[in-house]
C-alpha cells in the first residue's frame, strides 16, 4: 500500500519539473520537495490508511504548487536544508553548488513573481470554517471534500498552517464546550443521561474524524513538524477533557451513573452492557479513566463486596456462601472483558476477593470446615481450597485440617468404649481423608505432611494401646476363618494397616502383642495363609530393619524345622518300634528366645501321652546332644474321638480339656478336687478348662479349642509388663552407656542425648526414675559442687 | 546389690580411721596443761559412759542433756554430734567425745553449755551447714546397708534441721511428703536435692523452677502439688 502512494507523489513531482521549464533551474527545489513527500509518506505510516491517494492533488493544483513553490525557493531552501537530518542536506548542498552560474534565470522569474489573490486566507477559511460548521451541525456541505483538502493543502503550502490550525482549535472548542454544556443539567434518570453522553462522544469522534481527513495536510506538515503541538485528534480529546473538567456535574454524573449500572448488574438486572463499554472506553480515551472512573469503581466495588460478605456470612451456610464467591469473582471476571479496561482486572479481583473471602477466612473455618469434612464433602472442599489458595489462606486451611483431625480422632483413639473398633475406624477415617486430600486439595504436599503428622499425633495420644490393638487387628485379619475375603483384598487390609503402624512410637509393644498372636496362629495352626503372615513379616522388615522381625522369622523357621523333625520321628525306628498304638503326634520345637515366654504349667498326662513324650525326647536328643526339651502344656491341643449317644463325634480341644476328659473315660462323676487331683493342674487354669467343657453354649462340643485361641486377661497385662520391663532396660543400659563415654554430663545433655537413643516414647520424668535409680545403685553420682551434673561411677 | 555394698564399706573406710592415739599422744606430751584438759574431758566422758559398753549410750545422753538443761531432741545436740562426728546414733565413743570436746575447749559441763551458742554459730556458716545437713540424714541411718529414711523420720528430721532456716518451704514439703503416696522412704539424693532446692528456688512462687533440670521427681511433684494446691 505505501509503494503506490511514493510512486504518484514522486511522479507528480516529476511531471510537474518537466511542465516547467523554470523549475529545471531549480534543482535543490525538486530535490526539497520530493523529499518533503516521501519524508511524509515514510515517517507517517497511516498515510495510506487514511486515504491519501482520495486527495491526490489535480494537475491544476499542482502547477500552483510548482508555481508558489518556486516563488518562494530562495526563503524556504535553507529552512529546509536546516530542519532536514545532516546526510540529506549536505546532498542538497552539493547538488547546489554547480548550477550556481545559472542564477540569472532565476532573477528572470522572480521578477514575474505571482501573488495570492487578495484574501486568499480569509476566503479559504471561510469555506472550511462552514464546512466544519456543517460537520458539527451534521448538515450537508456545498463543497466536497476534495476541495476542501486543496483548501487546506494551500493554506499550509502558504504557511498558514499555524494559523489555520488556531482557527479548526476555535472553532472545535466552541463547539465541544456548548455540547458539554448543552448536557449541564439534563435528564435525571441517569441511563438516559448517560446515552446522552455517548451520543455526544460518538457524535463528537466521528466529526473530529472528519476534520481530520480534511485537515489531514495540515496533521501531516504543521503539526509534525512544530513541536508542542497536539494532532487534530489528540487536539479534540484534549478539549473534550478540558471541557468535561469545566463541568464537574457532567462528569460526576456519568462516574456515578456507570457505577450504579454496575452495581444494578450486580443486584441482578439486566444493564446495558454496550453503553457502559462506550463510555468507559470513552474514559479510556480522554486518559482519565484510572483516575475519575476506576478509583471510585474499586471503593464501590470494595464496599459492595464489604456489606455483601457480611450479610451472606450471615445468611447462608459456607457451602452456598462458597459457591456464591465463587460466582461472584467469574461475574467480575467476565466484567472486565465485557466493559472494563483490562488494566482494571487485577485490582477488582483483589478488591472482591479480599472482601468476600480474606476477612471471612476464619469465620468460613470456624463455621464450615468441620461440616464439610464430616460430610465428605469434596466438592465443596475442592471450592474452598481452590478460593483459599487465591488469597493465600491455604496455610490457615491446613491448620483447620490438622485441628479437624485431632479434634475428630481424639473421639476415635480417648474412647474406651470403642477400643473394639478402633483400628477399623481409624482406617476408614485415614480413607476419608486420603480421598479428600486427593479430590479436594490437589494432592497438596503440605497438607499431605500435615495429614501424617495429625495421625501420629493422634495415634501416640494413647500409650501402647493403639499398638496393641493395630496388632490383635492384624491377628484378626491373619487368623483363619475370615471367609469372604480374598488374598488381594486382605494383602490391601495389611498395607492399610502398616501404614497405621508407621505413626506408632511404641513399636515395641506392636512388637510383643504380634508375636503373641503369630505364635497362637502358628501354633494352633490357625493362620489363614502363611502366605499373608510371610507378606506381613516382609512389610515389617522393610517398615523396621531386620533386627525387628529377627525373632518373628525364626519362628516361622521353627515351624517349618518341626515339620521336618515330625517326618524324620515318624520314620525313625524307635518310632516305629515303642510307640503306643492309637495315638498320632506332632511336636512343634521351639527355640528360647523367638517365642514369648509361656509360664510353666504342671499337669499329669495320661500315660500313653508320657510315653510318647519320653520317646520324642530320646529321639529328639539322639539327633541334637546337648539340648534340653520343656514341655509347652498349655499349648498343646488334640482331637479326640468320642462316642455319644447320637454318635461318633471328634472333638478338638486343648491338651487340658484332653486330660480331663480322658479321666471320663473311667469314671462317671469326679469332683473339682478329684479333677484337681488326678490332673494336678493349677486351680485357676483348672477352673477355666472346666468352664469351657461344662459352661459353654455346646457343652463338650464347645467349639474347637476356641479357649486357647482367646486372650487371657493375664496374658495381655504379662505381655504389657514385658514390654515396659524391656523399656526400663533399655533406658538403663542406655544411661549407663553414655555415662560410660562420657564420664560427666549434666542432666540436660544426658536427657537429650536419651531421647535421640531410645526408639520408643518415654516421659522425662520416667527417665529421672531410672536416673535416680542408678544413682541409688550407685552408677552413677550427682556432682559434689552442681547437683545439675551427673558423674559415671566406674 | 554386690556392687552398692561394696561401696558402703569403702565410704566407711574412708571416714573411720580419722585419729590415731598417737597425736593424741604427742599432744599429751608436748604440754601438760592439755593433758590436764584431756584427762577432765574423759573423766566427763566416764560420768556419762555405760560401764559395760565404755560408751556413752542413750541414757547417757539422756543425763548430759539434762544436765546441760538442753532437751535431748534440741537439734544443739545434734550439732554436737556433728562436732564429734559422731558414727552412731545415740551413742558417743570416747574418741569421738574428745574430739568434740577439744575442739571446743570444753571440759566440763558447764563449759560445754556455754560452747553450745558458739558451735550454733559455727553450724550456721553456710560453708559448714550443708555438711551438717548431710551429716544428719547419714546420723539417721541406723541399720547396716541402710540408705533411705521413712517418710515420718525425715519429717521429724527436717523440721529439726532445716526447720528454723526454711520454715515455709519444711512445712509444706512436710505436708506433701504426708500426703502422697509415691514415696515410702527418702534417700539422700533427695534428701540433697531438698536443701538445693530451699536455698535456690523462690518460694513460694516457685518461679525459677524448672523440671527440666535435674531435679529429683519427688521435687517435680511437689512443686506439681504446690501449683495445683494454689489454683
Amino acid at each position: 500500500m505505501s509503494l503506490p502512494t511514493k510512486r504518484s507523489a514522486t511522479t507528480t513531482a516529476t511531471t510537474s519539473s518537466s511542465s516547467t521549464s523554470a523549475t529545471a533551474n531549480f534543482p535543490p527545489m525538486k530535490k526539497a520537495k520530493s523529499q518533503a513527500v516521501s519524508a511524509c509518506s515514510s515517517l507517517d505510516p497511516s498515510c495510506n490508511k487514511n486515504g491519501l491517494h482520495h486527495f491526490i492533488p489535480s494537475t491544476a493544483a499542482d502547477n500552483d504548487v510548482v508555481f508558489d513553490s518556486s516563488s518562494m525557493t530562495l526563503d524556504d531552501d535553507p529552512k529546509l536544508d536546516d530542519r532536514s537530518p545532516p546526510p540529506a542536506a549536505n546532498l542538497s548542498r552539493k547538488k547546489a553548488t554547480p548550477p550556481q552560474p545559472a542564477k540569472k534565470l532565476v532573477i528572470k522569474l522572480v521578477k514575474a513573481k505571482p501573488t495570492l489573490p487578495a484574501h486568499f486566507e480569509v476566503d479559504t477559511w471561510a469555506k472550511l470554517q462552514s464546512a466544519i460548521k456543517a460537520i458539527f451541525l451534521k448538515q450537508p456541505d456545498s463543497c466536497d471534500l476534495e476541495k476542501l483538502y486543496q483548501a487546506v493543502n494551500d493554506l499550509c503550502l502558504h504557511k498558514m498552517g499555524g494559523n489555520l490550525y488556531q482557527r479548526i482549535e476555535k472553532e472545535c472548542e466552541a463547539h465541544i464546550s456548548s455540547v458539554l454544556q448543552s448536557l449541564v443539567g439534563q435528564s435525571p434518570d441517569l441511563v438516559v443521561f448517560l446515552s446522552l453522553v455517548e451520543r455526544c462522544w460518538q457524535d463528537l469522534c466521528d466529526q473530529m474524524l472528519m476534520i481530520r481527513g480534511i485537515a489531514l495536510y495540515l496533521d501531516r506538515t504543521y503539526v509534525k513538524q512544530t513541536p508542542n503541538v497536539r494532532s487534530l485528534w489528540d487536539m479534540g480529546l484534549h478539549l473534550f477533557r478540558k471541557h468535561l473538567a469545566l463541568s464537574p456535574e457532567v462528569e460526576h454524573k456519568t462516574v456515578t451513573g456507570l457505577l450504579r449500572m454496575i452495581e444494578r448488574e450486580r443486584l441482578g438486572e439486566s444493564v446495558d452492557r454496550t453503553l457502559l463499554n462506550h463510555l468507559l472506553k470513552m474514559f479510556t480515551a480522554l486518559g482519565i479513566y484510572a483516575e475519575s472512573f476506576e478509583r471510585p469503581f474499586l471503593d464501590c466495588t470494595s464496599e459492595f463486596y464489604a456489606a455483601e460478605g457480611m450479610k451472606y456470612m450471615q445468611q447462608s451456610d459456607v457451602p452456598d456462601y462458597l459457591k456464591h464467591v465463587e460466582m461472584r469473582l467469574h461475574e467480575e471476571h467476565e466484567r472486565c472483558l465485557l466493559y472494563l479496561d483490562a488494566s482494571t482486572r487485577k485490582p477488582l479481583i483483589a478488591t472482591a476477593e479480599r472482601q468476600l473471602l480474606e476477612r471471612h477466612i476464619s469465620a468460613i473455618l470456624d463455621k464450615g470446615f468441620m461440616m464439610l469434612m464430616d460430610g465428605h464433602r469434596t466438592e465443596d472442599l475442592k471450592r474452598m481450597y481452590s478460593l483459599f489458595l487465591r488469597v493465600n489462606a491455604l496455610e490457615s486451611l491446613r491448620q483447620a485440617l490438622s485441628s479437624y483431625i485431632r479434634r475428630a480422632g481424639q473421639g476415635i483413639i480417648m474412647d474406651e468404649e470403642k477400643d473394639k473398633d478402633m483400628v477399623s475406624s481409624l482406617l476408614e477415617f485415614k480413607a476419608s481423608l486420603d480421598t479428600i486430600w486427593e479430590e479436594s486439595f490437589s494432592k497438596n504436599e503440605a497438607f499431605c505432611n500435615t495429614i501424617k503428622d495429625a495421625f501420629e499425633h493422634l495415634i501416640n495420644l494413647r500409650q501402647n494401646r493403639p499398638a496393641e490393638l493395630i496388632a490383635k487387628f492384624l491377628d484378626e485379619k491373619l487368623r483363619a476363618g475370615n471367609k469372604g475375603t480374598s488374598e488381594e483384598e486382605l494383602e490391601g487390609t495389611l498395607d492399610k494397616v502398616l501404614v497405621l503402624f508407621r505413626f506408632i512410637q511404641g513399636k515395641d509393644v506392636f512388637e510383643a502383642f504380634y508375636k503373641k498372636d503369630l505364635a497362637k496362629r502358628l501354633l494352633l495352626g490357625k493362620s489363614a495363609s502363611i502366605d499373608a503372615e510371610k507378606s506381613m513379616i516382609s512389610k515389617l522388615k522393610t517398615e523396621c530393619g531386620s533386627q525387628f522381625t529377627n525373632k518373628l522369622e525364626g519362628m516361622f523357621k521353627d515351624i517349618e524345622l518341626s515339620k521336618e523333625i515330625n517326618e524324620s520321628f515318624k520314620q525313625s525306628s524307635q518310632a516305629r518300634t515303642k510307640l503306643p498304638s492309637g495315638i498320632e503326634m506332632s511336636v512343634h520345637v521351639l527355640t528360647t528366645g523367638y517365642w514369648p515366654t509361656y509360664p510353666p504349667m504342671d499337669v499329669r498326662l495320661p500315660h500313653e501321652l508320657n510315653v510318647y513324650q519320653d520317646i520324642f525326647k530320646e529321639f529328639y536328643l539322639s539327633k541334637y546332644s546337648g539340648r534340653r526339651l520343656m514341655w509347652q502344656n498349655s499349648l498343646g491341643h488334640c482331637v479326640l474321638k468320642a462316642e455319644f449317644l447320637k454318635g461318633k463325634k471328634e472333638l478338638a480341644v486343648s491338651l487340658f480339656q484332653t486330660v480331663v476328659l480322658m479321666l471320663f473315660n473311667d469314671a462317671q462323676k469326679l469332683s473339682f478336687q478329684d479333677i484337681k487331683d488326678a490332673t494336678s493342674i493349677e486351680d485357676k487354669e483348672l477352673r477355666r478348662t472346666l468352664q469351657s467343657l461344662a459352661c459353654g453354649k455346646v457343652r463338650v462340643l464347645q467349639k474347637v479349642n476356641a479357649i486357647q485361641m482367646k486372650e487371657t486377661v493375664e496374658e495381655n497385662t504379662s505381655t504389657t509388663e514385658r514390654v515396659f520391663q524391656d523399656r526400663q532396660y533399655q533406658v538403663d543400659a542406655a544411661i549407663v552407656r553414655i555415662m560410660k563415654t562420657r564420664k560427666v554430663l549434666s542432666h540436660t545433655l544426658l536427657i537429650t542425648e536419651l531421647f535421640q537413643q531410645l526408639k520408643f516414647p518415654i516421659k522425662p520424668a520416667d527417665l529421672k526414675k531410672r536416673i535416680e535409680s542408678l544413682i541409688d545403685r550407685e552408677y552413677l553420682e550427682r556432682d559434689k559442687s552442681n547437683p545439675q551434673i551427673y558423674n559415671y561411677l566406674a | 546389690m554386690r556392687r552398692s555394698a561394696a561401696r558402703k564399706t569403702g565410704q566407711s573406710n574412708s571416714t573411720a580411721p580419722i585419729t590415731s592415739s598417737a597425736t593424741d599422744l604427742f599432744r599429751s606430751a608436748s604440754s601438760k596443761a592439755s593433758s590436764k584438759e584431756m584427762e577432765r574431758i574423759d573423766n566427763l566422758f566416764y560420768s556419762y559412759a555405760n560401764r559395760s559398753s565404755g560408751l556413752i549410750d542413750p541414757e547417757g545422753i539422756e543425763n548430759l542433756c539434762s544436765d546441760m538443761e538442753v532437751d535431748h531432741t534440741d537439734v544443739r545436740i545434734l550439732m554436737l554430734a556433728w562436732k564429734m562426728k559422731a558414727e552412731k546414733q545415740g551413742y558417743f565413743t570416747l574418741e569421738e567425745w574428745r574430739r568434740g570436746l577439744k575442739a571446743l575447749r570444753a571440759d566440763t559441763v558447764n563449759k560445754l553449755k556455754k560452747a553450745l551458742p558458739e558451735l550454733e554459730k559455727e553450724v550456721k556458716r553456710p560453708s559448714n551447714f550443708v555438711d551438717f545437713y548431710s551429716y544428719s540424714f547419714r546420723y539417721c541411718l541406723t541399720e547396716e546397708k541402710q540408705k533411705s529414711i521413712d517418710i515420718e523420720s525425715i519429717c521429724q528430721l527436717l523440721d529439726l534441721v532445716l526447720g528454723s532456716h526454711f520454715r515455709a518451704q519444711v512445712d509444706y514439703f512436710i505436708e506433701y511428703l504426708k500426703i502422697q503416696n509415691d514415696y515410702k522412704v527418702i534417700n539422700m539424693d533427695q534428701w540433697m536435692g531438698f536443701y538445693h532446692f530451699c536455698t535456690e528456688i523462690s518460694f513460694p512462687d516457685l518461679s525459677n523452677y524448672d523440671p527440666e533440670l535435674a531435679w529429683p521427681l519427688i521435687l517435680d511433684n511437689f512443686v506439681e502439688w504446690m501449683q495445683e494446691k494454689r489454683t
